[in-house]
């Protein structure tokens, strides 16, 4: 396998698909900024709406808008105007009093047409009541149900508000993470099969293993602080799963100094191969028991380690899986490079 | 000889030893409250938030310097001796019962130290001597295993410490967890889980300790 060169060139070919596909389809239409953002209740408003990606005037049917509050409430906008392809004024009224007991309560926008599809801007504008009767609310509410939604049917990922365009690095950093779990795995396997054979081959393909799980990991963790930065405000935030990376990294760190404080290379295959197994038990609570106890900023805090099913629609998944295979691919690659290159070493070096 | 009775033997052999150098055991004591009093002396107050992580930072510290002798301080053709006459995994298991007797001990002697210099805040004694059980069996089981490694090779206590301080972390964190509800600064409904969590991850250390150790005895 090591020396064929046709999973290297599926490779190369996945991941040049990865970065066309995941870099150019664009983003879905969505909703960028609302202005005013608050409101008080009995007030007429004209709110100010920035989309993003959006071409409101090629919507072909007259563009709607609601204000919703709940699912059985929603206000209808009396007036829009579409100024350009990216800016809409929606005139709305709010009622006196609002069939909610609390002071302040926030409302949920869409705007839908045919063309762009149904846009949706969660908490956009809050509205403060001076008065609380949520009995008269009911009785004022001028209910406008929302219905007859359109689906954009472009190809396109997702808009999500904090996401944005980052969503993109759906398909870097998260198959970076999974074919370092790979590569991890195949090092650990190797290492087995040293103990269990003593044959030095096995020792050679275990570190060069390592070494691509261990480049991959960093990659990862770049890749995720920079995702980090963006959305949650820093590029380290002490948060349970960027710490267990840190210092599962700590730990192949300390694998390779072992390595190299070894001369005898029999002595060092076979304590890095006894330390690559221990680490790795150790390793289990780290990465899949201890951040599914712990609250955490990162997506699928309290279950799955990664996202939910709800993450991904299926343009992001003919892009998604095809990465995935793509970046492991990779990652055998450079492994194979490593190991090349250790083999020659070994092979100068026995023949002095 | 079945395994407990050597176990057993050897563990009374380690205890011996220690107790005739009587210089390594009185070196850790000295260690202890020497440590104790430079952290009273920078901190003067301690707060309890304070007092729980300085407790587990001292012992990791004295952990290491206790156990990096494991499998030094006899030479290796002793070594190679007692491994042809017993069962190799005895020798380990009898260093790892000893060691984790040792760290308890030594837990119990940083407890007291703090608590004469800084005050006693542990509120759930119960608890927080299960903590230090554990503690000490899970610093035990992964740096007596892992000085095993590093007595291997030269420069043993600094590959000991980088080699052990990441796979010990997990159990830190749960640790200070767990001791935290002790000292009464935070109230969690999950203990059970964190108490199980630190058997479960003891359990696994100890059960690759001694699928690894016939590989590493032998040279």
């Amino acid at each position: 396998m090591v020396y064929q060169t046709w999973w290297k060139a599926l490779g190369v070919v996945l991941l040049v698909y990865t970065f066309i596909a995941g870099l150019l389809i664009p983003l879905k239409p969505g909703i960028s900024s609302v202005h005013p953002s608050n409101a008080t209740a009995g007030e007429e408003v004209i709110l100010e709406i920035k989309g993003y990606n959006t071409f409101f005037t090629q919507s072909g049917a007259p563009l709607r808008a609601w204000l919703k509050m709940d699912d059985t409430h929603a206000l209808g906008a009396s007036e829009i105007e579409i100024v350009d392809n990216q800016h809409v004024k929606a005139r709305f009224y709010f009622p006196a009093f609002l069939p909610d007991s609390g002071r302040v309560r926030d409302f949920t926008l869409l705007l839908d047409d045919p063309f762009n599809g149904t846009c949706v801007l969660p908490s956009a504008v809050f509205i403060t009541q001076d008065s609380i009767d949520p009995a008269m609310g009911k009785a004022q509410w001028v209910n406008a149900p929302i219905k007859g939604l359109h689906a954009n049917s472009r190809l396109s990922f997702p808009f999500r508000n904090i996401l944005k365009e980052s969503i993109r690095n759906t398909y870097f950093h998260v198959p970076l993470w999974f074919s370092m779990i790979f590569l991890f795995l195949f090092s650990v396997a190797y290492s087995i099969k040293y103990l269990r054979t003593g044959a030095h081959d096995h020792d050679r393909r275990a570190h060069a293993l390592a070494v691509g799980g261990v480049l991959f990991g960093i990659m990862g963790l770049v890749t995720g602080a920079i995702w980090a930065k963006n959305t949650w405000g820093a590029y380290w935030s002490w948060d349970v799963k960027q710490n267990m990376t840190a210092i599962a990294l700590l730990i192949y760190f300390a694998y390779f100094i072992l390595r190299g404080s070894f001369e005898d290379p029999e002595k060092r295959a076979r304590l890095a191969a006894v330390y690559n197994l221990f680490a790795f038990v150790a390793l289990i609570p780290l990465i899949y028991v201890i951040p599914r106890l712990t609250d955490s900023l990162h997506p699928g805090s309290g279950g799955n380690p990664a996202f939910g099913s709800d993450d991904l629609d299926n343009t992001m998944r003919m892009v998604f899986y095809p990465a995935i295979i793509g970046w492991t691919l990779l990652g055998f690659w450079i492994a194979s490079v490593v190991y090349r290159i250790e083999t020659l070493r070994d092979r100068v070096l026995e023949s002095y | 000889m079945n395994m407990g009775k050597e176990i057993w033997n050897l563990l009374r052999k380690d205890l011996m030893l220690e107790l005739r150098m009587g210089y390594a055991l009185s070196g850790i004591f000295l260690y202890v409250f020497s440590t104790v009093f430079i952290v009273f002396a920078s901190f003067i107050q301690l707060p309890n938030t304070v007092w729980n992580i300085l407790f587990w930072v001292v012992l990791l510290f004295a952990s290491v310097n206790a156990i990096v002798k494991s499998f030094v301080q006899e030479s290796g053709n002793r070594q190679l001796y007692y491994y042809s006459l017993v069962n190799p995994v005895s020798v380990l298991l009898a260093k790892m019962a000893y060691n984790v007797g040792l760290l308890f001990l030594i837990s119990l002697l940083i407890w007291a130290g703090l608590a004469f210099v800084g005050g006693n805040p542990v509120r759930d004694p119960e608890l927080f001597l299960l903590a230090m059980f554990l503690g000490s069996s899970g610093f035990a089981i992964t740096f007596t295993f892992i000085s095993a490694i590093s007595a291997k090779a030269d420069h043993n206590a600094t590959l000991l410490a980088i080699m052990s301080f990441p796979l010990v972390i997990p159990i830190l964190m749960t640790l200070v967890k767990l001791s935290a509800n002790a000292l009464g600064l935070m109230n969690d409904t999950g203990l059970q889980k964190d108490i199980i969590l630190l058997c479960a991850m003891d359990g696994l250390l100890l059960g690759a300790a001694l699928i690894l150790f016939p590989f590493l005895w032998t040279d």
